[in-house]
């Protein structure tokens, strides 16, 4: 058929398709030849074979014409053109579930499966399975029975595999058939008993004692299938990792010695599960690592490539196991095969001492114009996390990047160079001059706007603090000059940054910002303006608050309340702090893991959590009036994780109230639970004022009930709190089958672990990206100071991930990050505290024999200086 | 047909085909039948509950018969129309010892034949009362009395007891579904 095709195409010199435009309802038409007596087997393969494509291609068939192609393609059966045959189990197979009575073959498959024709025995086994459901199972069961333990290797195979799909819808009729599937296991044929192995498992994968036997018994009488190998030893090395099991275990050895079985797929397999253990050795990788070296220089390609990836993958967790390697890996760098070199060179890269660094980047710059952008990324990556590890590494590192950001390249391997390039800056003071002066040339000749305008503001963060500032400027202008209107815009706010942060290029910078008034663009323009007035009042608290500090509030947020306010006109001003407060961005943590992999992050505007949650709290009438949600907790368990019921809670913080939501999950199949509500005790002055249950909780349905509760208004310091729990709910007990309820209940409670309220919960992260101008902006009206010795704690980095977490602010200029060999650090931190009032502490932290941190918090207010020093103390 | 297999239909080399429907109650030896009539070594050993339809080939002296043999079980029963268009004969079996559903297999022989696919068209219709071994069995003639076969007018028909395991009447009925085809033919 297919060479028939052929011929007609390169007649009539079409497309290489023949099927590119096909109507459904012409094939359905051509379909009615099913119907002529006698039979024409040609014409009628081809028309199946054009159903086929259709449903492939996702066409739709709707229910009456598919029933009604299909019953016509049931007379095919009078046929005995295996061809033909053969298609019409495709058919049935494809249409199994558009079509409706398809049983009605059923007879006609039970005869060709059990008939002498063994072509037709296998698919038809396949067809039947596939429109047979758990009532019908059993008609057929005889038959499946004894088709898995055929002698036709096809039959057998063709009679598990099925099975295996069928121990999802009817796992009790398949259990049956153990026995059969135990004689296929001990078959001759490789295939069969590497599905007569799945088949088995999957019907004792629950039950761990019996995966257990299972295992011995095959470890011992040995197996003949490669294939089953593979499977044994990932059945072994799951067992093991659920039952923590160490490497003195049988199920190991049995791993172990596979790395000595004949086959290459065996042994591949059992390299690759021994380095995926956790918790495992470096003498129980050595073995396997030897392995995968002797791989390393296999003739075949997909070796090559599957060792190179798995030592990748172990250079992770253990260099220095992979260092061995090291001589292989380098001569896979000249591989024909890219992937394998790219591979090869990352993995150096990992395990390369700080002195073999110069060498393998001379080597890289000798290849990486002929890989392909995705590859140089993962090239950029590497380098990346190279430079975390060897910092003083940085300035090859920086000629190199600086090099690749010359060539040609796309925009996500743009974008990896500037974040790594960027990530290097933030980690390495000393390199900041060099990478600003890569990006300021890199800027000169960029088509991306948003890497543009991402570097201009980071020349306008870091620019000005640098010991000359005035060499960035022209940089900057050039930009006003030559770019479009975001990039502009971009540029006229660095400029402002330099202007207000050097009192001795201000004149200049005036003189530029009056150019730039002159902009073609509303929003170059008037950034101009303001940033022009803002400067020459010559006031830094004004510096401050508008050029290097700019909003806290969510954009989303903001959005919503000014439009809010347009529906609603007051006499009253706009009221910034009505605005709830932007998140700080949960990414901001990961960066130091891996700084490229976060420019995958979407770049649209996503709603944040917090926006979300606001959404579905202020559907609730209950809580309406509460004013702006002002934080929303990190989610936290209530029970343990495998309980009969599983409940976390977020606790969202308002201007005087707090709403706890309970996030509920029933794991009982056999109960439902109604008017679920956690009843809360707080230890302190709170107040609960009122309770929202949840109406029904079915099982594995996650549910959300509420309580509200009054913070204390007369003791504003009163911040910490302890609430013990207590969930009450209906119980109705129900079919686990069906989910059909009895008709009545009863009461019933179950205790939860008590729920914390922390100062954490009243402070909002806000980062400040000049805290010294913050720090000058609140002023020392509401200052103080106090000294504490932690004596529990050991080092500088523990102590301050301690106070962080404590205070729940967000630390600002990085200095989260403690220099290494330093024995005193100072901390930023900023936030906003319930209501409103801005909160800045400053932690000096000295290491001698214990930590001793001297914390100076100002704030706009008062009592929440009081607040926070009273907690921390 | 091409034209090789018209001549050799003419020198009687090759047989011609017909498309039969077997149709009946549950349980009355549709499959059975069809079983008996086919050559001894294409014969079933078991014969099980059909469950849809399936296809069976036999021959005559003069036809090859293609029988789409379909499952008698209630709810597979009103898939049987979707083969009428097929049939060129039909073979209705009812089993004469079963009296009690008598009127069901009544009932779907009228919907049978008031089916539009069957109404217009004069195609034989064989009857076959089965199981005639059975002590308490029906006779041909009250079966048919029963089943108000003297009221069908427009189609030939024709009734014979047979019992299937033995194969004791089969060849008479399709020795005159045979004529009866023949002649319609020419």
């Amino acid at each position: 058929m297919i060479k028939k095709f052929d011929k007609k195409d390169e007649e009539s010199g079409s497309g290489s398709n023949p099927f590119q435009h096909l109507e459904k309802s012409a094939v359905l038409q051509e379909a009615r030849i099913f119907n002529e007596t006698p039979i024409n087997p040609r014409r009628c393969l081809h028309i199946l074979t054009k159903i086929i494509y259709l449903l492939n291609q996702g066409e739709h068939f709707g229910t009456t014409e598919a029933t009604e192609a299909f019953f016509a393609m049931t007379r095919l059966f009078q046929s005995n053109d295996q061809t033909l045959r053969r298609m019409c189990y495709l058919t049935i197979k494809e249409m199994a579930n558009i079509s409706e009575d398809v049983i009605i073959v059923t007879s006609s498959l039970t005869k060709d499966m059990t008939g002498k024709e063994d072509v037709y025995r296998g698919p038809a086994i396949r067809a039947l399975c596939r429109i047979t459901d758990t009532t019908m199972l059993q008609a057929i069961e005889r038959y499946m029975k004894q088709a898995i333990v055929d002698k036709v290797p096809s039959v057998s195979s063709s009679a598990l595999v099925s099975s295996l799909h069928m121990v999802k819808m009817s796992f009790d009729v398949v259990k049956r058939w153990v026995n059969e599937a135990q004689e296929a296991a001990s078959s001759d044929n490789i295939m069969v008993q590497y599905h007569a192995l799945g088949l088995l498992y999957h019907l004792r994968k629950n039950d761990r004692l019996a995966v257990t036997k299972m295992l011995n018994k095959f470890t011992k009488s040995g197996l003949k299938s490669p294939f089953a190998y593979c499977m044994m030893i990932r059945i072994a090395s799951k067992l093991l990792e659920e039952t923590e099991g160490g490497h003195d275990s049988p199920l190991f050895d049995f791993i172990e010695s596979c790395l000595r079985n004949k086959h290459e797929m065996v042994v591949y397999e059992a390299a690759s599960a021994i380095v995926h253990m956790p918790n495992c050795t470096a003498r129980e990788l050595a073995p396997a690592v030897s392995v995968l070296q002797l791989f390393c220089s296999s003739p075949k390609a997909a070796l090559r490539y599957a060792a190179v990836r798995t030592l990748n993958k172990v250079a992770m967790k253990h260099p220095s196991a992979v260092t061995a390697c090291n001589l292989d890996l380098e001569n896979l760098i000249t591989d024909s095969n890219r992937s394998i070199a790219t591979l090869a060179i990352t993995t150096l890269l990992k395990t390369g001492s700080e002195s073999s660094v110069d060498r393998l980047m001379k080597q890289i710059s000798s290849f990486v114009s002929e890989i392909s952008d995705e590859f140089k990324v993962v090239v950029v990556q590497a380098i990346s996390a190279l430079c975390q590890k060897y910092p003083r590494k940085h300035s090859v590192m920086m000629n190199f990047l600086s090099n690749m950001l010359r060539d040609d390249g796309g925009f996500e391997y743009k974008r990896a160079i500037v974040d790594c390039i960027i990530s290097i800056i933030e980690e390495n003071p000393e390199s900041k001059e060099t990478g600003l002066a890569h990006l300021c040339e890199f800027i000169e000749d960029c088509e991306h706007t948003v890497l543009a305008t991402k570097i201009l503001h980071l020349l306008g963060k870091e620019g000005p603090r640098t010991p000359t500032p005035s060499k960035y400027i022209r940089f900057i202008f050039n930009r006003v000059v030559l770019e479009s209107e975001a990039v502009r815009a971009a540029a006229v706010s660095a400029l402002a940054k330099f202007g207000a942060q050097n009192d001795d290029l201000l004149p200049s910078v005036l003189v530029l910002m009056q150019r730039c008034m002159m902009d073609s663009d509303d929003e170059v323009r008037d950034r101009a303006t303001f940033y022009m007035n803002v400067l020459q009042q010559k006031q830094k608290a004004l510096n401050a608050a508008y050029i290097f500090n700019g909003l806290s509030v969510s954009v989303l947020g903001l959005e919503k309340s000014l439009h809010q306010y347009t529906l609603e006109p007051s006499e009253k001003p706009f009221d910034m702090k009505t605005v709830p407060l932007a998140t700080a961005p949960i990414t901001e943590h990961k960066t130091e893991i891996a700084p490229v992999a976060t420019s995958k992050l979407p770049e649209k505007l996503a709603p944040s959590r917090q926006d979300i949650y606001q959404e579905q709290l202020s559907a609730i009438p209950e809580f309406q009036g509460l004013g702006p949600l002002f934080k929303s907790s990190e989610p936290v368990q209530l029970t343990e994780a495998e309980t009969e019921y599983v409940v976390r809670c977020i606790k969202h913080t308002f201007a005087n109230h707090m709403i706890f939501q309970f996030d509920c999950t029933n794991t009982l199949n056999d109960q439902l639970l109604q008017k679920v509500l956690v009843q809360m005790e707080p230890s302190e002055s709170y107040e609960v004022l009122h309770y929202v249950p949840a109406a029904n909780l079915p099982y594995s349905q996650p549910g959300s009930c509420y309580s509200l509760v009054r913070l204390p208004e007369d003791d504003p310091t009163a911040v910490s709190c302890t609430f013990s729990c207590t969930m009450k709910y209906l119980v109705r007990d129900c079919d686990p089958n069906t989910g059909e309820p009895d008709d009545d209940g009863y009461d019933d409670e179950y205790v939860l672990e008590d729920l914390e309220v922390t100062v954490a919960d009243h402070i909002q992260k806000v980062l400040k990206p000049n805290f010294a101008a913050a720090w000058d902006e609140v002023g020392d009206e509401c200052e103080k100071e106090e000294t504490f010795a932690l004596a529990t704690v050991r080092t500088l980095d523990e102590a301050v991930n301690n106070i962080v977490s404590f205070l729940g602010m967000q630390p600002c200029e990085r200095s989260d990050k403690v220099p290494e060999n330093k024995n005193s650090h100072v901390l930023f931190l900023a936030g906003v505290f319930r209501g409103g009032h801005d909160v800045l502490v400053r932690a000096r932290l000295a290491l001698a024999d214990g930590v001793t941190i001297q914390v100076t918090v100002r704030s706009t207010d008062d009592n929440v200086v009081d607040v926070i020093l009273a907690s921390v103390g | 047909m091409g034209l090789f297999d018209k001549l050799a239909g003419w020198l009687g080399l090759k047989k011609k085909e017909v498309n039969v429907l077997c149709l009946g109650l549950d349980n009355s030896g549709k499959t059975t039948i069809i079983n008996q009539l086919k050559p001894s070594n294409a014969q079933a050993q078991d014969i099980v509950p059909t469950i849809g339809f399936s296809i069976e080939k036999f021959k005559t002296s003069s036809l090859s018969f293609t029988v789409f043999d379909m499952s008698g079980q209630g709810r597979y029963r009103n898939l049987w129309e979707h083969y009428y268009k097929e049939g060129q004969a039909i073979i209705f079996v009812i089993d004469s010892g079963d009296k009690l559903r008598m009127v069901v297999a009544k009932e779907e022989l009228d919907t049978l034949l008031n089916h539009p696919d069957i109404k217009h068209r004069r195609i034989p219709l064989l009857f076959f009362a089965n199981k005639m071994d059975l002590r308490d069995a029906l006779s041909a003639v009250k079966v048919s009395q029963l089943l108000c076969l003297e009221n069908i007018k427009d189609k030939p028909w024709h009734i014979c007891a047979s019992d299937a395991v033995k194969g004791e009447g089969l060849l008479e009925g399709v020795d005159w579904l045979q004529d009866q085809i023949r002649a319609m033919k020419t």
